[in-house]
């Protein structure tokens, strides 16, 4: 069993169809992946409906993430609720690249706590560009303690000792695998954090979701821990969702 | 034929390092058959000797490896001198400037001089490249458009941005400069290498692992795992890189 816990497909930019993922999923043998736009709500519109849709057509295999950008107050906040209540998707996804609010900005803290309310986990990106680096997403993490944060990339190719760090403060902190080019990392992640704490993820269709299993595979885990990075952990994170609506 | 076409040898003040003898074993462990070898800056700073351990080591075991003689900016007229000495002295089959670890610009003007020396021995410059601030694409574009018939070699891919917002402009610059070609170590998105080579060209992109940064066995999985056919994977694990570097003395 492999869930992948961050893919895209998207209909603007970088044109990525469901059936793109897909095809690298059955290549890979991934049972199900968690996809996103590669832009934000309601900047692009229709996003969020786009990631619907791809669910709907596809309900044993996608599962939905929101992507919005946090300086649309009110807006962003309508289209969330709207998302898991009426489209039953499962997470928000915050890029600050896109969106430029730092993690610790009160629209992103905002925007966190009403994810929260639905338990729904909140995939940073997390890479070495400035508003996404560990420790600036780790204030996000500090401040809201009920949150389930990920941190999308794990750091990047620079960042991921900070990324460990930044799990060892904050036990609401989750890392993601994906396209970082250090089976090591991975390793070290879980010798640090447990293998509880680490998503198996892509980042597919750009990067190649095979390619990404080698790369948890090269690690060295033991089976049990590569069934918590490749399922279990996401799963666990999923079931508590509550898309019924806020608590 | 896999030829890795950027492996690091000896040990570097930056913590990363490896023997001959680690790189040979690991290479017959993975099937790679000729390297090319970059010397490491190690903790006294002095590259020369580097440059003679590489040196030393193609002459040892000339049928699998050629080396790369590298060089600090920052030297100046010494390391021209230094580049010099790499290619008549020591059979460096190529000239090697990182502006990560040796900290200038890629297309500073420090530079010019030990690409006019490449250029005079019409030998490639390999860079490392996708830094931010010191050799992101447009600084490779910049350098690689003054020398239109110098051969420049583009690490990790042209651009190391998890991101990704770099991927279109690296494309540019290699469909703006027939001159620049990638290697595979560590790049940003395996989609990112298949579209090089299927649009931009399949000559463009080659092997390498810059081991010990990278992973040799990971790095080797993108080209394995490539959506592409045999003829272009063939390219990509040796054919290219020997276009740029030469061959092996095995291959002749």
């Amino acid at each position: 069993m492999i869930i992948d816990s961050h893919t895209h497909v998207d209909r603007f930019g970088w044109y990525d169809p469901p059936e793109t993922i897909l095809r690298l999923m059955d290549e890979a043998g991934i049972d199900q992946s968690i996809i996103m736009t590669y832009g934000d709500a309601p900047d692009v519109e229709g996003s969020i409906e786009y990631i619907a849709e791809a669910v709907q057509k596809y309900p044993e295999r996608l599962i939905g993430y929101a992507r919005i950008n946090p300086a649309r107050g009110g807006e962003a906040h309508r289209l969330f609720r709207k998302a898991m209540e009426e489209y039953g998707l499962m997470g928000l996804k915050l890029h600050p690249v896109g969106s430029l609010c730092h993690p610790a900005d009160p629209e992103t803290l905002d925007m966190i706590r009403l994810a929260s309310r639905y338990r729904a986990p909140v995939l940073f990106h997390c890479g070495d560009e400035e508003l996404t680096l560990p420790l600036q997403v780790a204030q996000a993490a500090e401040a809201c303690p009920e949150a389930t944060i990920i941190l999308g990339h794990m750091g990047g190719y620079f960042h991921w000792r900070d990324a460990i760090r930044a799990g060892q403060r904050y036990p609401n902190v989750f890392l993601d695998t994906s396209a970082i080019p250090y089976p090591q990392a991975i390793e070290e992640a879980v010798k640090h954090l447990g293998s509880r704490r680490v998503l198996y993820a892509s980042d597919g269709p750009g990067c190649d979701p095979s390619i990404e299993i080698h790369k948890v595979r090269m690690a060295g885990l033991t089976a049990e821990d590569e069934a918590a990075v490749f399922h279990r952990n996401i799963q666990a994170i999923l079931d508590r969702v509550s898309v019924a609506g806020e608590e | 034929m896999i030829v890795d076409a950027h492996v690091h040898l000896g040990s570097s003040l930056f913590g990363y390092g490896q023997s001959a003898d680690e790189i040979l074993s690991k290479m017959d462990r993975l099937g790679i058959e000729g390297a090319v070898l970059v010397p490491v800056k190690p903790r006294d700073y002095h590259l020369g000797p580097m440059n003679e351990l590489v040196a030393d080591c193609v002459a040892q075991h000339s049928d699998r490896f050629m080396g790369l003689c590298r060089v600090d900016p920052w030297q100046r007229e010494a390391a021209v001198e230094e580049v010099h000495r790499g290619f008549v002295e020591l059979g460096a089959c190529g000239l090697y400037v990182d502006p990560w670890e040796e900290n200038f610009q890629a297309n500073d003007d420090l530079v010019s001089p030990l690409v006019e020396e490449a250029r005079n021995h019409e030998r490639p410059v390999v860079i490392n490249a996708g830094h931010v601030r010191v050799s992101h694409p447009m600084q490779i574009w910049d350098l690689a458009r003054r020398f239109p018939e110098v051969q420049f070699v583009a690490c990790n891919g042209g651009q190391i941005n998890i991101c990704g917002i770099l991927l279109s402009e690296t494309r540019r610059m290699l469909e703006a400069c027939a001159n620049v070609v990638i290697e595979t170590a560590g790049t940003y998105r395996e989609d990112f290498l298949e579209e090089i080579v299927t649009e931009v060209g399949e000559e463009r992109v080659f092997f390498a692992s810059g081991s010990p940064v990278y992973d040799q066995e990971f790095e080797m999985a993108r080209v394995q795992l490539a959506h592409l056919n045999d003829s272009q994977k063939g390219k990509i694990w040796g054919l290219n890189s020997q276009a740029v570097f030469g061959k092996l003395a095995s291959i002749g």
